[in-house]
């Protein structure tokens, strides 16, 4: 035979067998599933429930039915879910698609939430922890603590503005970043900070808010200030069609849930994490406390974070910089320049030193580093079984901490300057 | 004599960067790390300096006979039945370095991407894919190796760079690991991660003298020290020493959890390729060697039919490894702490009887 007839005719071979695949999937031979629901089971011991598009284009054409092994189905316009007690996630699976006419896949999944009661059980690290060796869930999907039912939150998880629940999920579970209620924990996080040697847990929290704390008659607000921080998950005085809302943080030490933080704990913890992005805060105006000045809150770099060690217990001294734009001022006077600049960045400073050093004591009472400060203290010890022998998240409790808010006003907004209103009416 | 061509220093370098990087793509960062814990990314530098001196004696031996391939110095310095004995202790370690690693790479395929297709299937595949570059020779197989480094360093870069949004150096502390002791005993036996520079020696006559031979040899290991240490380190930034011991193979979960938003993300294909074309050259250059070592021990011109009986063997035993089940891979790795034997010490023990038996010739270079 032709020395180069053998490796032309292999290579013949190999594209032939190349071309067909055993792994190889036909588009309309799976759905993607996008968002999935964990809440403890009646009839077995998970209730796990998967919402997923009808893959049809008229709202309200994708009915699910009743699905098999005590599953249940329910329509959500172009998506639906479908919802099975089950033993485990997997046993789970094979039961929905025994009641699906395509193959359940999770290489899109968009979120994994968790019931609250699940988590505060210390039940997650059972379900959620092993799901991280399935091949399909990537690492990098949102997870979230669910304040009622999962189900009910699936059911509730429709896009809203515009037709793509996908997007919509994306950019909800990622407006963290512009607004630092939340935070942003993945499948991935959660299963390196439980088994962590440096920190404890953190999950967002997302909820359904009923509407009940919109109210639409009473005695008018008046001239008091509250910070719109302190509202926990679900509790927002807003009214509207879209009930999901994410919201707060869920601690943990180590599988359990612990507590949850509002709003400005929320941003004081991303702040001491390295991981705020941007928000909004409202600050009360130094010289006029009835009216306020808002701010555009940017970290100004990475927490500067020193420790030292002195009888085993941790010092800690952590600098947090961040920098602001100023986005109105209500009294009209001019904090666009000193001294009254200077007076608006130290009030600043001391509210959110404030509103951090309250977080770390709660924390320190609860005993969860969930700072990240561990993994600066790795730093001081050689080996990593001194580091284990040490147990940083036993000691934390006993740590001194001093904080430090550096914040500058870099920007005045679109005005350099504010002129008074004449006639105003002073009180 | 088999005719195996002529090739340059350029050549030779990415053949031989390709064959010894390849493995870091596995399961062995996870099994380094739950040896030594975070600090893999230095440890290998100790393996590094370790291969670079193994290489010397390796140098050395071939300096002494220029043009000569190493089954004709084995022969010449150790005897007909000595340097029988050693030339196939040889060429079983290429044949169990190629089996391995194809088993490792069907493995790993198996749990990532692969996940239904049978092993048999994929072996096979690659199986026909290694006897054809395998016919084709030694001169394609180093021109392709340099044809596919310059696409694979690019991929391979990309990653690294994508990556740093998931790097947190705090993960490189405690310094030391678990303990000083243990870097330096596990980065002295894991020079075998670097064994794979002996085919130098096998294709040592295809080179333009020992000089390329030392060059090659060298700049090999240097490059593919650096390149080790730099995607070990990528990992060790992106996974906690605790996880990065628990995962198949740390350097595709850091590829797939790359995630800017909703422009890049799943950039793992990329990392796939580079995997793949690694793998391939890798396989394929274990194996000729093994083949074309087996042919010069017994005097065989023609490269082919040992070639095709030699593809079911890898194909077999690849097979069987896999068949012996999740236990398989660690053994490997077990095998691994001794495998700086066969391509240091052998060439070594050559090395001095060659010298007390005053055998071989200065270098004219």
């Amino acid at each position: 035979m032709n020395s180069r007839l053998i490796p032309i005719l292999m290579t013949v071979i190999l594209a032939v067998l190349l071309a067909g695949c055993y792994d190889a999937s036909e588009v309309d031979d799976i759905t993607h599933v996008l968002a999935m629901g964990i809440d403890r089971g009646v009839s077995d011991k998970w209730r796990l429930t998967v919402q997923f598009s009808t893959i049809q284009d008229s709202p309200g054409g994708g009915e699910g039915g009743d699905g098999g092994g005590g599953g249940s189905g329910q329509s959500q316009g172009d998506y639906t879910h479908m919802t099975v007690d089950a033993p485990s996630f997997f046993a789970g699976l094979d039961m929905l698609n025994s009641s699906i006419p395509r193959e359940l896949s999770f290489t899109h999944l968009g979120l994994i939430a968790i019931s609250e009661d699940l988590a505060r059980e210390g039940l997650m690290a059972d379900f959620i922890a092993p799901l991280i060796r399935y091949k399909q869930i990537r690492g990098s999907t949102p997870l979230m603590v669910i304040k009622g039912s999962a189900l009910d939150f699936i059911r509730e998880n429709k896009p809203y503005i515009g037709t793509v629940l996908s997007k919509a999920m994306q950019i909800s579970t990622r407006a963290s970043m512009n607004i630092g209620f939340f935070g942003h924990t993945t499948l991935g996080d959660f299963y390196s900070d439980l088994k962590s040697t440096y920190r404890q847990p953190v999950v967002p929290i997302g909820a359904l808010n009923d509407f009940k704390t919109f109210r639409e008659d009473g005695p008018k607000w008046g001239d008091k200030y509250k910070d719109e921080g302190e509202y926990l998950a679900g509790q927002l005085p807003r009214y509207g069609v879209r009930k999901i809302e994410y919201w707060g943080t869920a601690l943990f030490s180590g599988e359990k849930m612990l507590t949850e933080l509002n709003g400005t704990e929320t941003r004081a913890l991303l702040m001491l994490r390295g991981e705020f992005k941007r928000g909004f805060f409202t600050v009360q105006d130094p010289k006029k406390p009835e009216l306020i000045i808002p701010l555009d809150i940017r970290p100004k770099g990475k927490p500067k974070v020193r420790m030292s060690f002195k009888d085993g217990i941790p010092n800690i001294d952590i600098t947090v910089p961040l920098k602001g734009t100023i986005l109105a001022i209500q009294s009209g006077l001019h904090y666009e320049q000193d001294p009254l600049l200077s007076l608006l960045e130290k009030t600043f400073e001391k509210e959110t030193k404030s509103e951090i050093d309250q977080l770390i004591n709660k924390c320190k009472g609860l005993n969860l580093d969930v700072f990240k400060f561990g993994d600066v203290g790795a730093r001081y010890f050689a080996t990593i079984q001194e580091w284990e022998k040490y147990n940083w998240n036993s000691k934390f409790k006993d740590a001194k901490i001093n904080t430090q808010v550096e914040f500058v006003i870099q920007r005045t907004g679109t005005r350099t300057k504010t002129s008074p209103i004449p006639n105003r009416q002073e009180e | 004599m088999i005719e195996e061509g002529k090739f340059g220093v350029q050549e030779t370098v990415w053949l031989m960067v390709s064959t010894i990087v390849t493995k870091v793509f596995y399961t062995s960062p996870a099994q380094v790390a739950s040896l030594v814990g975070n600090v893999s990314w230095y440890m290998t530098l100790i393996s590094t300096a370790t291969a670079i001196l193994g290489f010397t004696f390796i140098y050395l031996l071939l300096k002494r006979f220029p043009g000569w391939d190493i089954a004709t110095i084995m022969k010449d310095t150790l005897g007909g039945f000595f340097g029988f004995v050693f030339s196939i202790a040889l060429a079983l370690y290429l044949l169990f370095l190629a089996t391995n690693t194809l088993s490792e790479f069907t493995e790993v395929a198996k749990a990532y991407v692969f996940l239904l297709t049978p092993s048999s299937f994929i072996l096979g595949v690659f199986v026909v894919g290694v006897l054809v570059m395998c016919i084709l020779g030694l001169e394609t197989q180093a021109r392709f190796a340099k044809l596919a480094a310059y696409t694979m360093l690019t991929g391979f870069v990309l990653v690294l760079i994508l990556g740093t949004e998931n790097y947190d150096i705090n993960r490189l502390f405690p310094i030391l690991g678990y303990g000083a002791d243990k870097i330096l005993i596990t980065g002295l036996a894991r020079s075998s991660v670097y064994g794979e520079i002996v085919i130098l020696a096998v294709i040592a006559p295809s080179l333009q003298g020992t000089y390329f031979v030392k060059k090659a040899g060298y700049i090999s290991l240097i490059l593919s020290g650096l390149l080790i240490s730099l995607s070990v380190l990528a990992y060790s930034l992106s996974f906690p020493y605790y996880v990065a011991q628990e995962i198949v193979a740390p350097m595709y979960e850091m590829a797939e959890l790359i995630d800017y938003g909703r422009f890049v993300q799943r950039v793992e294909p990329i990392f796939l390729f580079i995997w793949f074309f690694s793998s391939f050259i890798s396989i394929t250059a274990l194996f000729y060697c093994f083949v074309s070592l087996y042919c010069k021990i017994f005097r065989i011109q023609d490269i082919r039919p040992i070639a095709l009986g030699s593809a079911l063997i890898l194909f077999v035993s690849a097979l069987f490894n896999m068949d012996l089940g999740v236990g398989a891979v660690q053994r490997i790795q077990n095998i691994r702490q001794y495998g700086w034997i066969p391509p240091f010490i052998l060439p070594l023990i050559a090395l001095i009887v060659g010298m007390l038996r005053k055998r071989g010739v200065r270098s004219h270079e």
